[in-house]
C-alpha cells in the first residue's frame, strides 16, 4: 500500500510546483494537544487505549497547504495477561501536510510520515532481557522503532486573537511485523500564532 | 512478478510524462554507503564494512574499493580495502542527529505474537555537532554506528567478543565509532585532531568476521597550501573469546601529498606527489600480518595536456615489494557548442591492487597469502559522446576492455559450521585474458532547479578461458532518477533502478546467486533555508526484496532514516 501512496505523492508533485503565490512560512504557529487513542482490528487485543500529550509546531507553506509537526508522548498497558513487563512509553515524532480545500472549509485534511521510538516500562532487578526476549513483550526491553504514515482531520473550533482551539483526529498505520498496526487518536488542541 | 515489472515500467514511463534534470540525490543511510542506492553496474553490500562496488564499464574484475588510488589517501583500510565508512572527514559547522530503522519491529505486536516471531530489526544512530569557527577555532564531536546488516549472523559475531561490542545497544552493529576533537581553519591553513573509540567487523579472505577495537584511535590532518598530510594511530585489540585469543597492533598509519596547484594547472605539465606510509607493532593473536611491520608507497601523479584536446595522465606508486601503474590518454576532437566528445584509452598494471595492505592472513592453521606473484594488466579502450538541446540531454559510452592477470582466490577447501562457509587457498591470478564489452545510454530533462530526470541504461558482456571469478557482475541495468525542489523548499529524491544477477563464485562450493531485482529509494526533505534547518526522511529498497548480497553476511532490508539537521 505504501508504495502506491509513495507513487502518487511522486507523480503528483510537479502539479504543486505551478503554485505562484509565495507563502511560506509567512505564518507560523505553536500549539500543546491531548487526547485519546485507541488500538484497531486485533491491536485491541494487544493495548489498551491510551492518553497522549504533545506539541506541535505549524507553519504556512503553500497557499491552501500548511506543514506541521507534532510531537507526543503516551504509556501503553498490555491487554494479554503473562506479559511482564508494566507497560510502554512511546514517543511519537509527526511531519506532515495540511490541505485546505474551501469546500469544506475551515476542515483541513492532512497526511504525513510517523516514526514511533519505544521502550517497555519493566523492572530491571526482576527481568533477565536475554532469557525474556523471546516471551511477550521481550523484544521491548530494547529501544524499539518503527515508521510508517498518517491522516488526519483538523477542525478549528473557536478563533480568538492569536488563539485558536480545535479538534483533531489522526488514523495512523505503522510498518510493523507480521501485521501493520493501526491506532486512531482523537484530541483537542490549543495553539497560538507566533507570526 | 512480471505484470508488476510492467507496472512500474507505466509508472516511470507516466512519471516522466507528467513532468517536465541534474541526477538524482536520494541521500545515502551514512555517509560512504552511496554504494546501496547504485545499481549502475554491480553493488553486493555484505555490511557498511564489506561491498563489492564495480561500476559498469570500469573494467577488470576488481571492485573500486579494492584499488588503492591517491585519491583514496584519508580513506580508511579495512584490511585489502579502501573505505569512506567509518568515516573520519570532519562535516561543515552543523549540528545533527540520524535514526532510522530496518522497517518490521514488531512494538505493540509483540504482546499478541506467540509463535513465529519475526527478528529483530535493527537501527542506525548517529548524532554530531561542529561548531562554527571562533577566530579560526572550532570543536567537533561525533558518535555514529550502523546496526543494519547484522542478524543473520549475530549470534555467531557474539560469541567472539566479550562484551556488548559497541559504543550503544546490544545488536553487535558492523561498527561504531565515537570521536571529538578540535581544529582551526583559517588563512588558507585546515588543520584538525580527533581521538576516538571505535568498533568494527573487517570481512577478510577467508570469509569470516574479524573484530577489532580501537582503544584510541587518534588522527590529525592539516592541509596547508598545496600540501596535504594525514597521520592516525590506533592502538588496536583482537580477540576471539571461544579460543581464548587475545591479540594487539598498534599501527602509526599516514601520508603526505603535494598537489598542483592553481598555477600548477594552467601548466602543459602538471605534477602531484606523495608518499603513504604504515607501521605496525603487533603483539599476541593478531589475524593478519604486514610484510617486515612496514609499508611505505611514494607515487607520483602527472598530467601532461600538450594540446588543447589531447591529455595524458599517469600515477606510478612504487615500494620494495610492489608497484601500481594508472594511465590514460584522451582526446576531445572539436564539435559544436553543447555537445561533446571523448576518445580514450587506458591502462591499469601492477604486481598487487592495494600494495598497503597486510600480505597474510592466518585462519585455523593456515596461512594465506593476500598477494599473488606476478602482475595484472588491464587495457580499456572507450568513447563517450553527450549531446544537449534546450532542458533535454542525451548520451552514451562504450567500452572495450581486456585483462591478463587478474587478482582472484585459488580456493583449497572450503570448512563449513553451523552458520557459515569459510576457504582455505591463497591470493592468486587469472593467467589469461577476460575480456569485457559495454555500453550505456542516457537521456536526461530538467527544468530550472525545480525538477531534473535521468533514465540510464547499460550492459556488459564479460568473456574469457576462465569464468569463475570472485563475483560475476551483472549484465544489464537500468535506472530512472529524478529530483524536485518544490518553492525551493521541499526536495524530493526518487530512483528506481532494476539490475540483472551477480554471482559471488569462491567464497562457497554453490555460487551464490544475487537475484537480480528492481529498488526504488525515496528522499523527501523540507528546508527552512533562512534558518539553516532540514529535515529529511529517506525510505532505501522499498520495492526490492530482502536478500543477503554476499556470503556469511546479513539482509539487505527496506529500511526508513530521518535526518534533522541544523547549520551554522
Amino acid at each position: 500500500m505504501k508504495r502506491w501512496l509513495l507513487a502518487l505523492v511522486l507523480c503528483l508533485s510537479p502539479v504543486f510546483a505551478q503554485h505562484p503565490a509565495d507563502s511560506a512560512f509567512s505564518h507560523i504557529y505553536v500549539s500543546i494537544e491531548g487526547g485519546e487513542q485507541y488500538p484497531f482490528g486485533d491491536l485491541i487485543d494487544a493495548v489498551e487505549n491510551s492518553f497522549y500529550g504533545g506539541v506541535g509546531f505549524r507553519y504556512a507553506y503553500l497557499e491552501n497547504i500548511d506543514g506541521f509537526i507534532l510531537f507526543d508522548y503516551s504509556y501503553f498497558k498490555p491487554v494479554p495477561e503473562g506479559v511482564k513487563i508494566y507497560g510502554a512509553h512511546q514517543f511519537s515524532g509527526k511531519l506532515g501536510l495540511d490541505f485546505k480545500w474551501k469546500a469544506i472549509a475551515p476542515l483541513a485534511i492532512g497526511a504525513g510520515f510517523v516514526c514511533d521510538w519505544v521502550r517497555g516500562d519493566y523492572d530491571e532487578d526482576k527481568l533477565d532481557e536475554i532469557s525474556f526476549s523471546n516471551d511477550l513483550g521481550g523484544t521491548l526491553t530494547d529501544n524499539e522503532t518503527e515508521f510508517g504514515w498518517f491522516a488526519r482531520l483538523n477542525l478549528p473550533l473557536i478563533r480568538k486573537e492569536t488563539y485558536k482551539v480545535g479538534f483533531n483526529a489522526l488514523w495512523k498505520e505503522l510498518w510493523t511485523l507480521p501485521k501493520r498496526s493501526e491506532t486512531l487518536s482523537v484530541g483537542v488542541y490549543v495553539e497560538r500564532r507566533i507570526w | 512478478m512480471k505484470s508488476f515489472g510492467k507496472i512500474v515500467k507505466s509508472l516511470v514511463a507516466f512519471c516522466s510524462l507528467a513532468s517536465v534534470g541534474a541526477f538524482a540525490a536520494v541521500d545515502a543511510e551514512m555517509e560512504g554507503m552511496e554504494v546501496d542506492q547504485r545499481d549502475d553496474g554491480t553493488f553486493l553490500v555484505g555490511s557498511p564494512t564489506f561491498f563489492y562496488d564495480r561500476i559498469l564499464g570500469a573494467g577488470g574484475l576488481h571492485s573500486e574499493s579494492e584499488m588503492w588510488s591517491p585519491e583514496k589517501l584519508r580513506q580508511r583500510m579495512l584490511l585489502d580495502r579502501m573505505s569512506i565508512l567509518p568515516s573520519w572527514d570532519v562535516m561543515e559547522p552543523s549540528v545533527w542527529i540520524k535514526s532510522g530503522n530496518e522497517l518490521g519491529d514488531m512494538i505493540y505486536r509483540d504482546f499478541i505474537t506467540a509463535e513465529n516471531r519475526p527478528t529483530n530489526r535493527t537501527p542506525i544512530l548517529e548524532g554530531g555537532f561542529r561548531t562554527p569557527s571562533f577566530k579560526g577555532f572550532w570543536v567537533t564531536g561525533r558518535a555514529f554506528q550502523d546496526d543494519h546488516f547484522t542478524t543473520s549472523n549475530f549470534s555467531y559475531r557474539k560469541s567472539f567478543v566479550d562484551d556488548e561490542f559497541a559504543i550503544f545497544g546490544e545488536n553487535y552493529p558492523m561498527f561504531s565509532t565515537m570521536y571529538a576533537g578540535f581544529g582551526y581553519s583559517a588563512n588558507s591553513i585546515d588543520a584538525s585532531f580527533l581521538a576516538g573509540e571505535e568498533y568494527i567487523w573487517i570481512f577478510s579472505e577467508s570469509s569470516r568476521w574479524i573484530p577489532i577495537h580501537y582503544k584510541p584511535r587518534l588522527e590529525a590532518r592539516i592541509d596547508a597550501s598545496n600540501i596535504e598530510a594525514t597521520v592516525a594511530y590506533e592502538d588496536a585489540e583482537y580477540q576471539d573469546k571461544r579460543k581464548k585469543e587475545k591479540g594487539a597492533r598498534k599501527e602509526l598509519n599516514g601520508s603526505v601529498y603535494y598537489r598542483c596547484g592553481e598555477a600548477c594547472r594552467r601548466g602543459m605539465l602538471q605534477l602531484s606527489a606523495g608518499l603513504a606510509f604504515r607501521a605496525v607493532d603487533d603483539s599476541g593473536m593478531v589475524y593478519t600480518h604486514l610484510e617486515e611491520d612496514r609499508a611505505f608507497l611514494p607515487f607520483v601523479n602527472l598530467r601532461f595536456e600538450p594540446f588543447n584536446n589531447l591529455a595524458m595522465e599517469a600515477m606510478f606508486a612504487v615500494n620494495e615489494r610492489d608497484w601500481l601503474v594508472q594511465d590514460s590518454l584522451e582526446f576531445r576532437p572539436p564539435v559544436p557548442r553543447y555537445t561533446g566528445v571523448v576518445v580514450g584509452v587506458k591502462n591499469i598494471s601492477g604486481t598487487r591492487l592495494n600494495p598497503l595492505a597486510d600480505g597474510e592472513e592466518y585462519f585455523d592453521g593456515d596461512t594465506i597469502s593476500l598477494k599473488a606473484d606476478g602482475q595484472m594488466n588491464l587495457v580499456q579502450g572507450y568513447t563517450a559522446f553527450s549531446d544537449t538541446m534546450g532542458n533535454v540531454g542525451m548520451g552514451g559510452r562504450v567500452s572495450f576492455w581486456a585483462e591478463h592477470g587478474a587478482e582472484t582466490f585459488d580456493v583449497d577447501r572450503y570448512v563449513e559450521d553451523d552458520q557459515m562457509v569459510y576457504r582455505h587457498g591463497d591470493v592468486e591470478r587469472i593467467n589469461s585474458w577476460i575480456r569485457g564489452v559495454t555500453g550505456e545510454l542516457w537521456i536526461s530533462a530538467w527544468y530550472r532547479e525545480m525538477f531534473s530526470f535521468k533514465a540510464l541504461g547499460g550492459f556488459e558482456r564479460v568473456d574469457g578461458n576462465s569464468s569463475r571469478f570472485e563475483v560475476t557482475p551483472v549484465e544489464f541495468f537500468t535506472s530512472f532518477t529524478a529530483d524536485w525542489l518544490l518553492r525551493k523548499s521541499f526536495r524530493i529524491s526518487q530512483s528506481l533502478r532494476y539490475r540483472s544477477d551477480a554471482q559471488w563464485n569462491l567464497r562457497s562450493v554453490d555460487p551464490l546467486v544475487v537475484k537480480g531485482d528492481w529498488y526504488w529509494d525515496a528522499t523527501f526533505e523540507q528546508q527552512f533555508p533562512a534558518h539553516g534547518l532540514y529535515l529529511t526522511g529517506t525510505l532505501l529498497h522499498i520495492i526490492g526484496s530482502e536478500t543477503i548480497e554476499t556470503p556469511n553476511a546479513a539482509e539487505n532490508r527496506l529500511r526508513f532514516i530521518c535526518t534533522v539537521k541544523k547549520t551554522f
